[in-house]
């Protein structure tokens, strides 16, 4: 376990939304190339929870450390923390405005400053991997939610990401187009990439997770590998979750 | 009531004297809601930036102006504009046409950036975009388009607010009605003549911004 380094590592991590506390005293590790699901009920403080690594929500309390460098939101500068970190979004938010090659290209301009044809190749090679090369010059409008959701995955990989955060990417989805995304997603996990993916899809839990989180009321109840926690929950909440999602 | 064919004779007549006016209602129009549009952009920008004292600034402005008549700013501003930094004539009139329009043209673009679904921001940063950099390139794109139907009705406002202008010895349509009635003491014919004048041109206005809009509706999802 403490060969590889630690991508990712929140401390004692404290979330609330006014009175309501969404996240309480959460530890969670993820190691490079390591694959970790998050799963529990709807409010259990999932998505909070990968909101606070991107810095879309601010803690309250705790600490999260990227690469080992403990990021202070009021000081450091956050655009530079989150072209490590991806974020894949429930609804997509491709930008409308754009084609689907210039929403890939967008952020290696603006914010790598890399040259136009230098991003146009690098972004196509996205789009051939996402298998949605020929919808380039298309607008979002005019594609499919699962074809959506993989130009979002590979816009956010033309930052070259050490790490991606996934919150709810099938969930907006019609069930036959879930496939096509979570297929995307696996080729990630196979090539190394490190995740924390937030999702409702079990049997792809069970596939590609190394690490399971089962998450309650705003704390992690259980986390061990997928196995363990699939076929021998330890925590009755955990037990009860299963028996109603399975 | 004049008789319809006198109206026709008259508006006939009259044709040549109103061809000066009503491109001097245009330019005034025109360089009123341009400067306005600016106005508009840097107070809308204003009202919703984290610098407290950015909203407050915004908020006086647009209080002010929406809580006085337009003529009282007109007379205020053009003597203001005119006697202070005498930027001549037209541009003290159209500047004040343009303070008053930008208040209004503020509250069309606050309300569109705000009507941008939150996930295009937050979009914007998770991929490293700074908040100005996401602003200029994802959210006002998209709000400005959404701005341009109410922005056309701010035009047709405009447009019939420009008369005021003519309070301040602006040579456009209304004051040429004005003389020309006071000329021939036939104010009902001229007064409505003025008036078909502003309908024609509201109409295809409106015309114009109608289709535009259709147009625009096209491109979204």
């Amino acid at each position: 376990m403490s060969e590889k380094q630690a991508m990712i590592r929140v401390q004692n991590l404290k979330k609330s939304f006014g009175a309501v506390e969404v996240l309480k005293d959460i530890n969670l590790e993820v190691k490079k190339g390591e694959v970790v699901v998050l799963i529990g009920a709807s409010g259990s403080g999932k998505s909070t929870l990968i909101r606070c690594i991107n810095f879309l929500e601010i803690k309250n309390g705790g600490d999260i450390f990227i690469e080992g460098k403990s990021i202070d939101p009021k000081k450091d500068d956050l655009s530079k923390v989150r072209q490590k970190v991806g974020m894949v979004f429930q609804h997509f938010n491709l930008f409308p405005h754009k084609t689907v090659l210039e929403n890939v290209i967008e952020a290696p301009l603006i914010v790598r400053k890399i040259n136009k044809e230098e991003a146009k190749k690098e972004a196509m090679q996205l789009l051939k991997k996402v298998g949605l090369e020929e919808k380039a010059d298309v607008y979002p409008s005019a594609l499919s939610g699962g074809q959506k959701q993989r130009v979002a995955i590979a816009r956010s990989l033309a930052m070259k990401p050490e790490i991606m955060l996934f919150d709810e990417p099938t969930s907006a989805l019609d069930p036959e187009l879930v496939g096509e995304v979570l297929e995307t997603m696996k080729q990630l996990a196979r090539e190394g990439m490190t995740m924390i993916i937030v999702t409702h899809e079990m049997g792809f839990a069970k596939d590609v997770a190394d690490w399971v989180a089962f998450m309650d009321k705003g704390k992690i109840l259980e986390l061990a590998a997928p196995h363990e926690i699939f076929n021998h929950p330890k925590e009755e909440r955990t037990r009860e979750f299963l028996t109603r999602v399975l | 009531m004049p008789s319809i064919s006198h109206l026709i004779e008259e508006f006939i007549r009259t044709f040549p004297f109103f061809l000066k006016p009503l491109l001097l209602t245009f330019e005034l129009t025109f360089a009123s809601v341009v400067v306005g549009t600016v106005i508009g952009l840097f107070v809308a920008l204003l009202k919703i930036s984290k610098f407290p004292i950015g909203p407050i600034i915004a908020n006086v402005y647009i209080t002010v102006i929406r809580g006085t008549p337009l003529i009282v700013q007109i007379f205020v501003l053009y003597f203001g504009f005119y006697k202070v930094v005498d930027l001549g004539q037209f541009w003290s009139a159209a500047l004040a046409l343009a303070v008053h329009s930008g208040a209004y043209i503020a509250e069309i673009f606050r309300g569109a950036i705000q009507s941008i679904d939150k996930g295009q921001l937050e979009a914007g940063l998770s991929l490293g975009m700074s908040p100005a950099q996401t602003m200029r390139r994802i959210i006002l794109p998209q709000a400005l388009k959404r701005s341009i139907p109410p922005l056309g009705n701010q035009f047709i406002l405009s447009l019939k607010e420009s008369s005021l202008a003519a309070f301040i010895a602006m040579d456009e349509l209304f004051a040429m009605a004005r003389r020309l009635s006071a000329e021939t003491f036939d104010e009902m014919t001229f007064f409505l003549i003025v008036a078909v004048y502003y309908l024609v041109i509201v109409m295809l206005f409106t015309y114009l911004v109608n289709k535009m809009e259709k147009r625009l509706a096209k491109g979204d999802s």
